[in-house]
């Protein structure tokens, strides 16, 4: 058992959303390997209490917020990560949808279903009204069928470009014909109401369909059981997880001719997907107990939601609920990620898409003001662990020290001597007691944030 | 007045809908005014206000406003009214109470965030006694405050617990005629009932979804008669107890268009046409409702939550005399006399 504080670390920046310090050396304490069996199995854990949600959060239009806090105090993190990862891969835009209701409880089905078989979460988003209606199945009718979401059920959330046909694309949708969901009452003058899933017999094409190689009647069940059968599915879902697990691979139309940076990674998560029938969770395990996954420390770009909510565990705010939680979805909005309302069907463009110039700046300012407050839990807990280490720190020492609470963080030489430089403008520094302590608070929030502003913490 | 000897309850039908999203948006709360004015508290992410209205579907204006200056709000859950028509306000965020006039000029704030005597912390229920004094369901101290309504601290019970006079996270009070308190225990699923002195006297309700079971109830209210209505917020509904705590019936919602969504939907052929193609079974029913308020004319305001409206409802009980109801029975009988 590995009791690595940087490799804990590593796991709940990937698995979760980040730690406190305290939830980190508590999460080390428990083991490597029994924290990635409990987070495998969610319904091992203490759900998060809805009744305080709906008591303090209750109106859909903090929903965004709401999630964000979700992300930062489930029991369960990797649930709130499986519901983002699901998000991404079956992105599905409020900008067109404009039903914030059906979006939001297309993310509730992700954290319902999104650890289970994948023939279940494709059954599901199938029927899914906020799905059906941006891929335009509510318009695929026997005899007039609307390809748009059998080709992206295929290309985009199976199997991958190479793997089917257009025959096979032409014959997906005839399958899904008439899947569609029932008119909800509109918004006005009374509020959204949740659509309803509707089979319309009546609008279903019955004749024989060849799909894969099977041939028959084929509906939009038996469509997914026989995607759910091949390696290519395996494989597709596989690099999907390593790509927003461990690290960076090309964006996803470039899959088809740019092979996977590490087969022998893919492989293996295939092969649990294939042991398992597809069963997630299963998959899960195999990647966070990987040596590829132990050693990928860093090679990913944290995205908005994640930057957002690490700096936010950093500080150690928002562990009960509390007002103003939007402004976290317009900091990841601002960022270039705004939750509910991906900007295609592909998702978000992830790894170095994630950084230019403009969204830099967005990350970094939001990231420095956040750890400006030396008030804030997390800052104050850094104190106190100074305080309690009582001897002076040289410079090296106190830059080293920063650097273990913000992450650990791992910082190349040009960083860490930047870093070392300002700090030996103060000389020998020390928080032994209160009076020292509040002197020096100043000279950590600036190294704070002169760390989160950093390079290397762009990188999760 | 007191209270009749019995109760003929004739009926309790719907009476009307008022107002409309953008109007009332996640109304949490209402206080009934004088000649049929109503105050109705709003209150979601970032934003909150107190619509005033008429029973005839007319808005009057706002009051107050999202913030934490004066005459603001944050976090606001309940709203009541005194004798003079000043409103109250509870904010459960701010650890305060604020109160305007009825013209909407604010008039005073009081409140210190703390556990001590006197201080608050989480405030969400308030109810004024027949003295004008101001109960507060201090909910984080899980615990009842009574103050003068100028924030002067007299007394408070209760600590956390399920026992009787303890309490998990309280939200709803009411005060009825004789000075009686009734106090929702939110996460006991349970109504609890004490004398002015701040004795236990019964309590009812746990958790479940049955006829007269909670499911994290919020508001309250009593009526004349001591009814007493509680807010099934859990359970999208409310539901009458008589004034022994026994379970009578239940109000799921009967909406229909308000005066003013009628307006608005004659200009809007779109959702007109939506409407027609939707089922419209679920339009009717009560979404959230956190709290419920009876006027002295026999009228249930229901603020409901969910759907951005108020359900109006008449209760048609008629008093009976000891001539017209007959002494209490011990058992249940299948004579028909």
């Amino acid at each position: 058992m590995s009791n690595d504080v940087a490799l804990m670390a590593h796991l709940m920046r990937r698995a979760g959303f980040g730690t406190t310090r305290t939830e980190l050396e508590a999460y080390v304490e428990k083991g490597y390997e029994n924290v990635v069996d409990d987070l495998v199995h969610p319904e091992r854990g203490t759900p998060i209490d809805e009744d305080i949600l709906d008591r303090y959060f209750g109106s859909e239009g903090g929903y965004v917020g709401t999630w964000i806090y979700r992300m930062l105090n489930s029991r369960c993190p990797l649930q709130e990560k499986m519901a983002l990862f699901w998000h991404h891969v079956f992105a599905t835009g409020l900008g067109k949808n404009q039903h914030i209701l059906a979006s939001t409880n297309q993310i509730d089905l992700f954290r319902s279903v999104g650890m289970g078989k994948i023939r279940d979460i494709l059954l599901e988003l199938s029927k899914d009204p906020a799905m059906i209606f941006w891929l335009d199945n509510n318009e695929n009718r026997k005899g007039e069928p609307n390809e748009n979401y059998g080709r992206e059920l295929l290309e985009l959330f199976s199997l991958g470009v190479g793997n089917y046909t257009e025959d096979d694309i032409k014959n997906c949708a005839l399958a899904f014909t008439g899947w569609t969901f029932g008119q909800p009452i509109p918004l006005y003058p009374h509020g959204y109401y949740t659509p309803p899933f509707l089979f319309i017999e009546e609008e279903h094409d019955n004749s024989e369909k060849t799909f894969l190689g099977h041939t028959g009647n084929l509906n939009g069940d038996d469509i997914i059981n026989i995607i759910v059968q091949q390696p290519a599915c395996a494989r597709f879902i596989s690099r999907h997880l390593y790509n927003f697990f461990v690290a960076d691979e090309p964006q996803v139309p470039s899959w088809n001719v740019t092979p996977p940076q590490d087969p022998d990674a893919i492989e293996t998560l295939a092969d649990a997907f294939m042991a398992s029938d597809g069963h997630i969770s299963h998959v899960l395990s195999a990647l966070f107990n990987a040596d590829f996954f132990k050693e990928a420390r860093f090679k990913k770009v944290k995205s908005p939601t994640e930057l957002v909510t690490g700096i936010l565990k950093l500080i150690g705010t928002c562990e009960g609920p509390q007002p103003g939680m939007a402004q976290y979805a317009s900091a990841t909005q601002l960022m270039g990620q705004k939750l509910l309302d991906p900007p295609t069907v592909e998702g978000w463009h992830t790894g170095k898409e994630w950084i230019d110039g403009g969204l830099l700046t967005a990350r970094v300012n939001f990231a420095v003001r956040e750890v400006s407050d030396a008030s804030k839990p997390g800052i104050q807990d850094i104190i106190t662990r100074l305080k309690n280490n009582g001897n002076p720190l040289s410079p090296e020492a106190f830059v080293e020290s920063c650097l273990e609470f913000a992450g650990p963080l791992v910082v190349g030489d040009t960083t860490r001597q930047y870093l070392t430089e300002f700090a030996e403008a103060n000389g020998e520094i020390n928080f032994r007691d209160d009076a020292a302590a509040e002197e020096n608070q100043t000279l950590l929030v600036s190294m704070l944030q002169l760390i989160v502003a950093s390079r290397e913490y762009q990188l999760g | 007045m007191g209270r009749p000897y019995g109760l003929l309850r004739a009926g309790f039908p719907f009476h009307k809908t008022l107002s409309m999203r953008r109007t009332t948006n996640f109304p949490i709360d209402i206080a009934v005014g004088k000649e049929g004015r109503i105050y109705i508290m709003c209150r979601s992410d970032g934003t909150a206000m107190i619509r005033k209205y008429t029973v005839e579907d007319e808005d009057l204006g706002t009051m107050g406003g999202y913030g934490q200056g004066d005459g603001q709000f944050t976090w606001p859950v309940t709203i009541t009214a005194d004798s003079e028509e000043n409103l109250y306000v509870s904010d459960e965020y701010l650890h305060r109470i604020v109160a305007f006039n009825r013209e909407g000029e604010h008039i005073g704030t009081w409140g210190e965030h703390g556990t001590h005597p006197g201080q608050l912390n989480g405030p969400a229920g308030i109810a004024f006694d027949p003295e004008g004094n101001l109960y507060v369901a201090d909910s984080l101290s899980h615990r009842v405050q009574k103050f003068t309504k100028d924030g002067e601290f007299l007394f408070g019970w209760g600590t956390y617990g399920d026992g009787e006079g303890e309490f998990n996270m309280p939200w709803g009070v009411a005060v009825d005629e004789l000075g009686d308190v009734y106090v929702v225990d939110w996460r006991n699923d349970r109504v609890q009932k004490f004398n002015a002195d701040g004795e236990f006297l019964f309590a009812f309700g746990k958790s479940g979804s049955g006829n007269g079971e909670l499911n994290r109830p919020a508001g309250i209210d009593v009526d004349q008669h001591g009814d007493i209505y509680v807010a099934d917020r859990g359970n999208d509904r409310i539901q009458l107890f008589n004034a022994e705590g026994r379970y009578v019936q239940k109000f799921l919602g009967d909406a229909t268009l308000s005066k003013v969504s009628l307006a608005y939907m004659m200009t809007n052929a779109s959702p007109n046409r939506m409407r027609d193609m939707a089922d419209l079974e679920p339009q009717k029913y009560l979404r959230s409702p956190k709290s419920v308020a009876v006027s002295d004319d026999g009228l249930m305001f229901v603020p409901d939550f969910g759907s951005y409206r108020v359900q109006v409802y008449q209760n048609m009980a008629v008093p009976l005399t000891e001539q017209e109801f007959s002494p209490p029975r011990r058992s249940v009988t299948l004579h028909q006399e």
